[in-house]
C-alpha cells in the first residue's frame, strides 16, 4: 500500500465532503492510502493570492509543503487549483534558489524550512499511471458498471497547463481521462471545445459573476449538444462552477440544464459500489437523480 | 455580454487617443513585469494567438495581446488602471499556444501584483485574504456541511487548520510578514466603509 499525505484544500472538505470521502475509499481499493495532513490550510487560492502578491502565494504554499516534508510523504490532492499552488510552488522553489531563499527567510519566523524533499501528485494522475494504479486496475475494481450512460469530461486548466511546465503532453485534445471513464463501463463523450475553461478561475467568479457564468454557459451549450447524462471533472472549484453555477445561470440567464456534475472520485465511488448517501450527492446543487436512475 | 465594470473617464479618453507619448513610457515597468512574471513579453510580435485563445475575449473588451504590448512599451498607468486586467481566468490557453514562448498569463499576474501595490484591486480578492487569516481556509466550513460530514463518518471539521486551529498562527505570521492583512482591512474599509 502506497502512502500519501492527502492535501484537502477548501472546497472538497467544506462544500463537497462526498468527494473527500470517496477519495479515501476509492484510493484504498486501488492500493493507495491517504493520510491526514494535519494543519494544512487553503493552498492558497492561486487566482486570489497570486494576483495580490506572488511572494505571499509562494510562502503560504511552502508552509503546506513543509508539513508534508515533515511527514516524509509525497502529497496527493484532488483539486486542480490546489495542484497549481502546491505542485507549481514546489517545482519553482526546488529549481529557483533566489525564490527558495526568500521563502525560507519568511518561514524561519515559524520554525520551518522548505527543503524540497517531496513530490506532489494529483490523485487522478496516480490513478492513471500504470506503475501505480492504471486503467486496468480501475476496471477490475468496478462492481456497478455505469453501463448505458454517456459521460463527458472537463479536464480543467491548472492540472495540465501551462503544458511546457507540466508533464501531461497535449493540452489541445487529451483523452486519458476518457480512458478512465470508459474503465467504469460508461461511454465517454466528446464535445465541442472540450478544453475551454469553466470560467471561475483567476478571481473572475468573485469579480464579475455574470462574465464567469457566460463562459460556463458556453460549455453547457456544447455539453447539451452532445446529449450527455453527466459531466465529470477532477477539480472541486470547477465542480462548484458547473454545479452551483447552473442554478446561477438559471437565475441570471433564465436557462436551465439540470446536468449532474460529479468529481471523478465520486463517479469511481459509485462504480465501486458506494451508495449516493455515502457520497453525499444530496449536497449537490443539481440533482444527480436522473443519472443515478440509469446506473443503479 | 454586457460589461458590468465601467472604465474610469480618464482612461476612456486616453484610449480614444491612439498616439503614443514618450513621457508615458516607463522602461523600468517592462523590466519589473519581466522579473515578477519570469517570462519575456519583450519577445512579443503581436500575432494575436493569445487573444484568439482567450475565453474572456469574446465576451468583453479584455484583450490579452494589448496588455502584453503595454508591458513591452512600458505603459504602466494604462495597464494597471484598466479594469479588464481582472478578467483573466488564468486558464493558460494563451501560454500553451504562444509561438514566442511567452507566458501572457504570468504577465497579467505580474501586472496585478503591481496594481495591488497602488491599491488597485477588486475587494473580492481581499475578502479571501481576510477569510484565510481567520480560519486558514478561503472557503470555510459551515454547519450544514459539518452535519453532512458527520453522516459520512468524517470528522465534523477536516484535519486541516479547521480541526487543528493552533496552525492558524503560522498563517497569520506569514500574512502579517507581508502586511497583507493590514492592507486588506484598510482597502476594504475605504471601499465599503
Amino acid at each position: 500500500m502506497r502512502e500519501y499525505a492527502f492535501f484537502l484544500g477548501c472546497i472538497a472538505p467544506n462544500r463537497y465532503p462526498g468527494a473527500e470521502s470517496a477519495s479515501y475509499k476509492t484510493a484504498e481499493k486501488l492500493g493507495i492510502k491517504l493520510l491526514d495532513l494535519e494543519g494544512a490550510s487553503c493552498c492558497p487560492a492561486p487566482g486570489a493570492f497570486g494576483s495580490i502578491d506572488l511572494n505571499v502565494w509562494y510562502a503560504m504554499a511552502a508552509r503546506n509543503l513543509v508539513l508534508a516534508e515533515q511527514m516524509k510523504k509525497d502529497i496527493a490532492l484532488i483539486c486542480n487549483g490546489c495542484y497549481k499552488s502546491i505542485w507549481e510552488v514546489n517545482h519553482k522553489l526546488k529549481h529557483h534558489k533566489e525564490l527558495r531563499e526568500g521563502v525560507n527567510e519568511v518561514l524561519k519566523g515559524i520554525d520551518m524550512e522548505f527543503k524540497g524533499t517531496i513530490d506532489v501528485w494529483h490523485l487522478a494522475e496516480l490513478f492513471y499511471d500504470p506503475a501505480i494504479v492504471g486503467v486496468q486496475k480501475i476496471r477490475d475494481s468496478v462492481k456497478v458498471p455505469l453501463t448505458g450512460t454517456r459521460i463527458a469530461v472537463h479536464y480543467g486548466c491548472h492540472l495540465m497547463k501551462p503544458r511546457k511546465e507540466r508533464h501531461f503532453g497535449t493540452t489541445e485534445h487529451p483523452t486519458w481521462m476518457e480512458e478512465m471513464v470508459a474503465a467504469l463501463g460508461a461511454e465517454p463523450v466528446e464535445y465541442r471545445n472540450k478544453m475551454l475553461c469553466c470560467g471561475a478561475g483567476g478571481g473572475v467568479r468573485g469579480y464579475d459573476l455574470v462574465h464567469s457564468l457566460d463562459i460556463t454557459n458556453e460549455k453547457m451549450i456544447n455539453l447539451m449538444e452532445a446529449k450527455v447524462d453527466a459531466l465529470t471533472e477532477v477539480c472541486p472549484f470547477c465542480q462548484l462552477q458547473f454545479d452551483r453555477g447552473q442554478i446561477e445561470i438559471q437565475e441570471k440567464f433564465g436557462v436551465s440544464y439540470n446536468l449532474p456534475v460529479l468529481h471523478y472520485c465520486e463517479l469511481l465511488g459509485l462504480a465501486q459500489g458506494m451508495t449516493p448517501q455515502e457520497l453525499a450527492l444530496d449536497l449537490h446543487g443539481i440533482s444527480c437523480e436522473p443519472f443515478l436512475k440509469k446506473v443503479l | 455580454m454586457a460589461r458590468t465594470k465601467g472604465y474610469p473617464e480618464a482612461l476612456e479618453k486616453k484610449l480614444a487617443d491612439t498616439r503614443l507619448y514618450e513621457d508615458e513610457r516607463h522602461p523600468e515597468f517592462t523590466k519589473t513585469v519581466e522579473k515578477i512574471s519570469m517570462t519575456i513579453p519583450h519577445m512579443c510580435y503581436q500575432c494575436g494567438t493569445c487573444t484568439a485563445s482567450c475565453p474572456s475575449a469574446p465576451r468583453s473588451s479584455y484583450r490579452i495581446r494589448k496588455f502584453v504590448r503595454r508591458g513591452l512599451l512600458g505603459l504602466e498607468d494604462e495597464a494597471l488602471t484598466d479594469p479588464d486586467l481582472w478578467l483573466c481566468t488564468t486558464c493558460y490557453s494563451c501560454t500553451d499556444r504562444c509561438p514566442r514562448d511567452i507566458a501572457p498569463t504570468d504577465v497579467i499576474m505580474a501586472m496585478r501584483n503591481l496594481a495591488f501595490k497602488r491599491d488597485i484591486i477588486p475587494v473580492n480578492f481581499l475578502k479571501t485574504v481576510q477569510a484565510i487569516y481567520t480560519t486558514g481556509h478561503g472557503v470555510p466550513n459551515n454547519d450544514v456541511n459539518r452535519a453532512a460530514r458527520k453522516k459520512l463518518g468524517l470528522p465534523a471539521d477536516p484535519p486541516t487548520t479547521h480541526g487543528f486551529p493552533k496552525y492558524v498562527k503560522g498563517i497569520q505570521y506569514i500574512l502579517d510578514y507581508f502586511e497583507l492583512k493590514k492592507n486588506a482591512d484598510r482597502i476594504v474599509k475605504e471601499r465599503e466603509g
